[in-house]
C-alpha cells in the first residue's frame, strides 16, 4: 500500500467505533488499499459495498437525484458508509452501529477529496 | 408590545443561542409579521433542532403563510421529539380538519386535550370537529365513499403523491408516488431499481454480519434519498431536496414509515 | 426451465448458488482437458463445447507462462470488457484440478465473482465424491460419454 493511501485511511479509522476503512475500485469491487481490524473480511466488504453503491446510484439517478456523494447503510449491529472519490474509487467504512456518523462522514469526505 | 419585541431582539442579538427566539417569533407572528417570524424561527432551529417548541413555532408560522404541508411536517417532527406536545397535536388537528380528515383531526385534538385539559381553544375545536364528524356520518354512504385525495397511503404528509414511494421487494409500486421537478413520473422505474438495492442490502448486512439492515440514506448531487423497511415485505423511499439535513430526513422517514404501517395494517384487515 | 445443468450431479447445487449470488450470466465447470462437468446459461451445445475447449487452451497456455516465470501455479485470469467480464480459474478438488469459466455483465463485478467463487470452490470440494478407479478408455465409451454429457447438459 502506498503511504499516501495509508495516511488517508488512518485518519478515518481514528474515529471511535470505526472497524475498518478501505479504498475500493468502484466498478470492480476489488480492494485497492485497506486498514481493517481483525475479523473484517476486506474482499467481501469491497465487493458488496461497491455493488450496493452501484445499485443505489442507479436508483438515485432514476429519481433525478444525481450520483450519491455519501451512502449510509444502518443495520442493527453495524454501519456501512461509502463515499465515492472523484478518481472512481470508493472509500468504504465498516463501523459499529452507534458510531458518530457525523464525524466519520466529515473524515470520509476529506479523505475522498485527498485520493482524487 | 413593540418594546417587548425590541427587548427580545436585543437579547437574541447578544446571545443567538438564547431560547428567547420562541417568544420573539410568536410575538412577531401575532403581529402579522410572518416573514420576520419565519426568519426568527429558522435561526432558532439552527441552534435548537431538537427543541419541540421550536418546530411548533415554525409550524404555526408556516400555517399562517398557508403552507399546511410544511406546517404538518414541522408538527410531526415536534411530536417525534416530544410525543405529548399539546401544540403539535392541536396544530395537526387543525391541519387534518382543513384537509377533511376528521378522524385524524379528532385523534390529535383529543391528545391535545389530554396533554392540556384546560386549553379552551382545544375544547372549542373538539366541539366543532365532533359536530362536523356527526354530520358527515349522517350523509349517505355513497357520498362519503367518493372521498378523494385523502385516501392515499401518505395523505397528510408532505410529498405524499410525488416524493414518498411504497414498494414491494419485487419492485412493484404499492402506494405514494415519485415525480421529477419537471413532473415526470419515475415511480415505476425507481421502484424496479429499489428491488435490487434491497436485495443487495440484505446480502451485504448478512455476509458482513451487520445484523438486520434498517435504512439506507444517500446524499445525492441533486437530492437526498432515504430507503427503509416500514414493515416486512415493503420498502419506503423518501426523496427530499438536498437542503434538508440528513437528521431531519430520518425523522420525516420515521413518520412516513409509521403512516405506511398503519395503511398496510388497514389493508390486511 | 432451469438454465443450470450438470453432468456430475454433485456440482449442480453449488453452481446454482454461485450463479444466483454472483450474478454470472454464463458459467462453465470443466476438467483441464475441457470435459464439461456443469454449465449455466449456454443454450447451444456447440457454444458450450467451444467455450470448454477455449477455456482449457487458455488455462494450458497460461500455465506454461507461469511455469516459465517459476511461479507455483496458475490460479485465475480476468478480462474486463465494456459490457462483459470474463473470469477463468483453476482449482483443486478430490478428483483433481478443475477449471471454471465465468462470464458476467455490468450488473455484477469481478469483486463479486471472486468473492462467491471462493465459496463455490469450498462447496464443490465438499460435495465432490472420491475419485473413480481408472478404467481403460475405449472409442465407443468416449462417444457414449460425450452423448451422455450433451444429454445431461441440454436435456435432449
Amino acid at each position: 500500500m502506498t503511504g499516501g493511501y495509508q495516511a488517508v485511511l488512518d485518519a478515518v479509522t481514528r474515529v471511535r467505533g470505526v472497524r475498518g476503512a478501505m479504498l475500493v475500485a468502484g466498478d470492480d469491487g476489488l480492494v485497492v488499499a485497506e486498514s481493517l481490524m481483525e475479523g473484517v473480511k476486506g474482499n467481501a466488504v469491497a465487493a458488496l459495498a461497491a455493488s450496493l453503491a452501484k445499485r443505489f446510484r442507479r436508483a438515485s439517478e432514476a429519481a433525478h437525484c444525481g450520483q450519491p456523494r455519501f451512502l449510509h447503510l444502518q443495520a442493527s449491529e453495524g454501519t456501512l458508509l461509502a463515499a465515492p472519490a472523484p478518481s472512481g474509487m470508493l472509500l468504504v467504512v465498516v463501523a459499529d452501529a452507534d458510531v458518530n456518523v457525523g464525524l466519520a462522514r466529515l473524515e470520509m469526505l476529506k479523505a475522498a477529496e485527498a485520493v482524487a | 408590545m413593540a418594546d417587548d419585541v425590541r427587548a427580545m431582539s436585543a437579547e437574541l442579538a447578544r446571545d443567538p443561542a438564547s431560547l428567547v427566539f420562541l417568544r420573539l417569533g410568536e410575538a412577531l407572528r401575532l403581529r402579522g409579521q410572518v416573514e420576520a417570524a419565519a426568519k426568527v424561527a429558522l435561526a432558532g432551529l439552527e441552534h435548537h433542532p431538537n427543541v419541540a417548541d421550536a418546530h411548533d413555532l415554525y409550524a404555526r408560522v408556516l400555517a399562517d403563510a398557508g403552507d399546511l404541508d410544511g406546517a404538518a411536517d414541522e408538527w410531526n417532527i415536534a411530536l417525534s421529539l416530544e410525543p405529548r406536545h399539546a401544540g403539535a397535536h392541536k396544530g395537526l388537528g387543525f391541519v387534518n380538519f382543513q384537509r377533511g380528515d376528521l378522524d385524524a383531526a379528532l385523534d390529535h385534538l383529543e391528545l391535545a386535550l389530554a396533554a392540556d385539559p384546560k386549553d379552551p381553544a382545544v375544547v372549542r375545536a373538539l366541539a366543532t370537529v365532533r359536530e362536523a364528524a356527526r354530520q358527515a356520518a349522517e350523509r349517505p354512504a355513497a357520498e362519503g365513499a367518493s372521498g378523494g385525495a385523502a385516501t392515499g397511503v401518505f395523505a397528510g404528509l408532505e410529498g405524499a403523491e410525488d416524493r414518498l414511494l411504497l414498494v414491494d421487494p419485487r419492485g412493484r409500486v404499492l402506494g405514494g408516488g415519485l415525480r421529477t421537478r419537471k413532473g415526470d413520473d419515475v415511480a415505476e422505474e425507481v421502484a424496479a431499481y429499489l428491488a435490487g438495492v434491497s436485495q443487495e442490502a440484505d446480502r451485504t448486512a448478512r455476509l458482513l454480519e451487520l445484523g438486520e439492515w434498517r435504512w439506507i440514506l444517500a446524499e445525492g448531487e441533486a437530492g437526498h434519498l432515504h430507503l427503509s423497511v416500514p414493515a416486512a415485505g415493503t420498502l419506503l423511499l423518501l426523496v427530499r431536496d438536498r437542503a434538508v439535513p440528513s437528521g431531519r430526513l430520518a425523522i420525516l422517514a420515521a413518520r412516513a414509515a409509521e403512516v405506511a404501517r398503519r395503511w398496510l395494517q388497514a389493508q390486511s384487515l | 426451465m432451469s438454465q443450470t445443468r450438470a453432468v456430475e450431479p454433485w456440482a449442480l447445487e453449488p453452481l446454482k448458488r454461485f450463479v444466483a449470488e454472483s450474478g454470472a450470466r454464463l458459467a462453465l465447470l470443466t476438467t483441464p482437458a475441457g470435459q464439461v462437468i456443469a454449465q449455466h446459461g449456454f443454450t447451444r451445445a456447440v457454444d458450450v463445447m467451444s467455450a470448454a475447449a477455449l477455456g482449457a487452451a487458455i488455462a494450458a497456455s497460461t500455465a506454461e507462462i507461469v511455469r516459465l516465470l517459476e511461479e507455483p501455479a496458475f490460479r485465475a485470469l480476468a478480462h474486463q470488457g465494456y459490457e462483459h467480464g470474463v473470469f477463468l480459474s483453476r482449482f483443486e478438488t478430490p478428483r483433481g484440478p478443475m477449471l471454471a469459466l465465468v462470464v458476467y455483465g455490468t450488473d455484477s463485478s469481478i469483486g463479486l465473482v471472486q468473492l462467491f467463487f471462493e465459496e463455490l470452490v469450498r462447496e464443490l470440494v465438499a460435495a465432490c465424491p472420491a475419485p473413480a478407479p481408472p478404467r481403460p478408455v475405449l472409442a465407443a465409451d468416449f462417444e457414449r460419454d460425450l452423448n451422455d454429457s450433451l444429454a445431461a447438459l441440454f436435456g435432449r
